[in-house]
């Protein structure tokens, strides 16, 4: 009986739906201390006094960075053009954005962390602040960089010149993306302890990555890597925010250092989120693509800019976008003249970093874009001219432009499924009804787009830094009692991996899914897991709980068959029992066989020794593409500008689906993400690098109330790993920029060049249109046609 | 300086002293132990922090604990039966998908009970409607709303 494939109970419900969840911010702890950083309210500046007496003088503690040594993280990459910068744990002599931890103070309660934080008095001299990654700065944020970037790289394949030159068509534009960020709903959290009998510390993070922060905060901090624990527990959502390791981070485990014996808790809270977290998406895209007269795109010409703020995230490094962008930007679509300069620039703004579909949102807007608009001029419909490009199934392995390979090229299957989910035909009877009505005007618009997932170390995640990703460990232990603890490389923000993996050990094993319990995010009681990033959990920590399963599997059989005078070749093993292939009656239970490897080594055969446990590594070595395509329809309402979605679809190829309740719940709540992007998410910098939209009430998340119904489908091709199975996190936010932006461009026959896509900027949108047209009402609104 | 207050939190009476700036959250959560009210915003957007007090929903990250003096508080931590079975809402959530981390969970739960209390026969657009002071990053709501359905339902 198989449990992959079904849906059981997820194992973390029960705790969380009874508040029973065990966050970071939960911990309390005997002598506990509470931090709070004093934050730089400037964009940019140098530090002219930084005066702690006052704090001191009135009993709190005070650290800067000159009482923690002076950490500095330095994200390091061996790709020629990088500029190595540093981020200092607190800001040291100059500060380079709004939010910048510049001190911290520790305190009996948050509240009096935060009165003694007003304490410590800070002199700035501003210097002009550089928000726009392509405008010219003034004074660079780093002495390194005097211009600003801190990378650039050119991807070049094939003749784009001369293909250009000789296309029917050749389309032109300049696509710009909103700033917006991950925003999970748990702020980061940390509580850090240092022992000094045998300096051991102890680090609960709510962090996507706790091994490799657990190697990162060894080597920063000096201590040997066996006395570092950290323990990330439940943790409220991530989403990328939490795969960085972050100055404050480190500031809390040396303040730890300096306050032996007494833990220190930080929480964050929602307006240091949105200052000072990892950004993203602050992108622009100057394209000149060719195309022939049947719509076949011939050569695509690239210039991206990525906004990567004021430091190079650790350790991902500022490429994070700009080198995502530049590998995917032809994303599904044959192309064999291409060339892409990607260049990631240093402003006066919060850092960039991993957010689920790491600039592919961007990405997929600006290529779907240059398909909609060639289309246009070429009278094709949307659906024919990506019908004519997709890489198709007969060209798999497809080796794309920028040299990754595609494995997938179900991209036309899963776009006419999401097309008969919307019901396309009917859709575009009645849009072509209401043209030239008072009614609103419905738009359709599309996305295919490619995920890549589970990267092994030939594709490995990240710009050549000094550690390849592609590897995961899991340890099975059958118990004495013969219940199964497993103790994986994986961590979870909500993608119920804890239910996962018991269900993929439950069926390699042999014994039942209730009788398998999960241990993650646990540094000391996992050997290695890289955490959750880039899709890549399901397929390689899966493929690492897989193969330690069946390892185990293979100790038991040996044992049994011993116990059981039996060829191991010949046992079976199901539900937790081990019979002898033919000979139905001659059984032995799990919990038996088990007592004797750990409780009657009387009874242990000849040659084999104590215990019940295997612990496998997996690497995929390549990567798995899961393709997927969106299709929605919009009305737009041309008085105000605002839109309301009428239909949705998502259609993916996620190979097999292990847990369908989760791989539906990832899609749809992906697609949420991505539709919070595309409308109304924009964190917005005045000129002088001030956050204008600093809490809740200005950055808009999307509600119960603006999110539609969707409808989900799945072209399940399983992928050529161990469990056939492709990475879902991620795919779905890649669709509703494009998918959005080009129903508009659809419904009032405008070119978007901007998101989001707020009501200010469709109206102005419309009312451009109807200029064009000659149609403008005398109050100013876009006439009715 | 500190305030003698009394409230009732899930049945529990607490006599507290707490100072006139903490809030009913915090004070839930560091001297009642109720941990299961998470905070996610402090500016009363997000709804993670939703409470009932003498059976409304509030946010507890808006109201200082003084303001609960001789109140009623239900948190999440109250909802599941004394035998461990769970609130149909809490079951419901779980058969549903309707949470993923489970941060805005107990929010969710609390503003749901207020609905169900409240509107007799709520439909999906209601229900979307009625949940929309509470932000969830994970689900894309579809599970939210399916289990509340279900809830509604099959009371």
């Amino acid at each position: 009986m198989s449990s992959l494939g079904t849906s059981p109970p997820r194992k973390e419900d029960r705790r969380l739906v009874t508040g029973r969840g065990r966050f970071v911010g939960d911990l309390q702890l005997p002598r506990m201390r509470h931090v709070a950083f004093v934050r730089s309210p400037i964009a940019h500046a140098r530090i002219t006094t930084l005066d702690a007496g006052p704090a001191r003088d009135a009993g709190y503690r005070v650290f800067t960075q000159a009482d923690l040594g002076g950490i500095v993280l330095r994200a390091q990459s061996a790709l020629p053009s990088y500029v190595e910068t540093g981020q200092p744990a607190l800001a040291e002599g100059k500060v380079r954005f709004q939010g910048e931890p510049v001190a911290a103070v520790v305190a009996t309660d948050r509240y009096r962390a935060e009165d003694g934080a007003e304490l410590v008095e800070v002199d700035y001299a501003p210097l002009p602040p550089t928000v726009c990654a392509w405008l010219p700065p003034e004074s660079p944020v780093h002495d390194e960089a005097p211009d600003n970037v801190l990378l650039e790289r050119t991807f070049d394949a094939g003749d784009v010149d001369a293909t250009l030159a000789s296309a029917f068509l050749t389309v032109r534009r300049e696509l710009t993306t909103n700033r917006h960020a991950g925003n999970p709903m748990e702020c980061r959290a940390g509580v850090a302890l240092f022992d000094p009998a045998d300096r051991r510390l102890t680090f609960w993070s709510g962090t996507q990555v706790p091994h490799l922060v657990r190697n990162m905060i060894a080597e920063l901090l000096g201590l040997s890597e066996g006395n570092v624990r950290v323990v990330a527990p439940d943790v409220g959502g991530g989403f990328g925010v939490k795969a960085v390791l972050y100055p404050e981070d480190v500031a809390l485990c040396a303040i730890a250092l300096e306050m032996p014996g007494t833990p220190v808790k930080w929480v964050e809270d929602r307006v240091e989120h949105l200052a000072a977290a990892t950004h993203a998406r602050d992108h622009r895209y100057l394209l000149t693509a060719g195309f022939s007269e049947d719509g076949t795109l011939l050569a695509l010409d690239a210039d991206v800019t990525c906004n990567v703020g004021a430091y190079s995230v650790y350790p991902w490094t500022a490429g994070i976008e700009p080198l995502m962008a530049g590998g995917l930007l032809t994303g599904p679509y044959k192309l064999t003249h291409y060339r892409a300069t990607v260049r990631g620039v240093a402003t006066n703004t919060a850092p960039s970093g991993p957010y689920r579909g790491v600039a592919r949102p961007a990405s997929v807007f600006a290529m779907e874009t240059m398909l909609d608009d060639a289309a246009a001029r070429l009278g094709m419909t949307g659906v024919d001219i990506r019908r004519r490009n997709v890489i198709r199934p007969e060209d798999i392995p497809y080796k794309m432009p920028s040299r990754l390979v595609d494995d997938s090229g179900h991209y036309d299957e899963c776009l006419t499924k999401a097309l008969d989910a919307v019901g396309y035909d009917d859709l575009v009877e009645e849009q072509q009804r209401r043209r030239g009505t008072d009614e609103p005007q419905i738009g359709i618009g599309f996305a295919c787009y490619n995920e890549l997932t589970g990267l092994g170390r030939a594709a490995s995640a990240g710009p050549r830094m000094p550690f390849r990703t592609g590897h995961d460990a899991c340890t099975v232990r059958i118990n004495p009692d013969g219940r199964v603890t497993v103790f994986s490389g994986v961590t979870s923000q909500g993608q119920g991996l804890e239910t996962t993996v018991a269900q993929i050990v439950a069926d390699a094993l042999g014994v039942g899914y209730d009788d398998v319990d999960v241990r993650i995010g646990d540094t000391d009681a996992s050997l290695w897991g890289f955490g959750a990033f880039s899709s890549r959990q399901a397929v390689i920590g899966g493929g690492a709980a897989h193969r330690s399963a069946l390892a185990a599997r293979t100790k038991v059989l040996r044992l049994a068959a011993g116990l059981l005078e039996a060829d191991p070749s010949d046992l079976l093993i199901e539900n937790g029992v081990i019979a002898v292939a033919g000979s139905p009656d001659v059984t032995i239970g799990l919990p038996e066989v088990a007592r004797v490897a750990y409780l009657e080594s009387n009874r242990l055969p000849e040659g084999i020794e104590p215990g019940l446990e295997a612990t496998e590594f997996y690497d995929p070595i390549r990567g798995a593409f899961a393709a997927g395509a969106q299709v929605a329809a919009v009305e737009v309402d041309r008085t105000t500008g605002s839109i309301s979605i009428l239909r949705w679809a998502c259609v993916e190829d996620a190979g097999r689906a292990m847990h369908p309740q989760i791989v539906d719940g990832q899609i749809a709540g992906s697609i949420a993400q991505g539709i919070g992007g595309a409308l109304y998410e924009h964190l917005v910098y005045d000129d002088d690098g001030n956050l204008s939209t600093g809490t809740l009430l200005d950055y808009l998340m999307p509600t119960s109330a603006e999110i539609p119904e969707m409808t989900i489908g799945h072209v399940e091709r399983p992928a050529a790993n161990p469990l056939g199975v492709r990475g879902v996190g991620e795919g779905g936010t890649l669709g509703p920029n494009a998918v959005l932006a080009g129903a508009v461009s659809d419904a009032l026959g405008v070119k978007i060049d901007e998101l989001p896509l707020s009501p200010s900027v469709v109206w102005t949108a419309a009312r451009r249109a109807a200029e064009d047209r000659g149609v403008v009402d005398e109050d100013g609104g876009p006439d009715r046609e | 300086m500190s305030v003698d207050i009394t409230m009732i939190v899930d049945g529990e009476r607490f006599d507290l002293a707490v100072e006139p700036r903490h809030t009913l959250a915090d004070v839930l959560r560091e001297q009642c132990g109720r941990t299961g009210t998470h905070v996610g915003c402090e500016h009363g957007v997000c709804g993670a922090c939703t409470v009932l007090v003498d059976d409304e929903p509030v946010r507890s990250c808006l109201m200082f604990a003084v303001q609960a003096r001789e109140c009623t508080v239900s948190t999440v931590e109250g909802l599941e039966g004394e035998d461990g079975t769970l609130h149909p809402l809490q079951q419901a959530f779980a058969d549903h998908h309707g949470l993923q981390c489970g941060f805005c969970t107990p929010g969710m739960l609390m503003t749901a009970v207020n609905l169900l209390d409240t509107v007799a026969d709520p439909d999906r657009e209601t229900i979307r409607a009625e949940m929309s002071g509470n932000i969830c990053r994970c689900t894309g709501y579809t599970g939210i709303v399916d289990a509340v359905e279900d809830a509604a339902r099959s009371r």
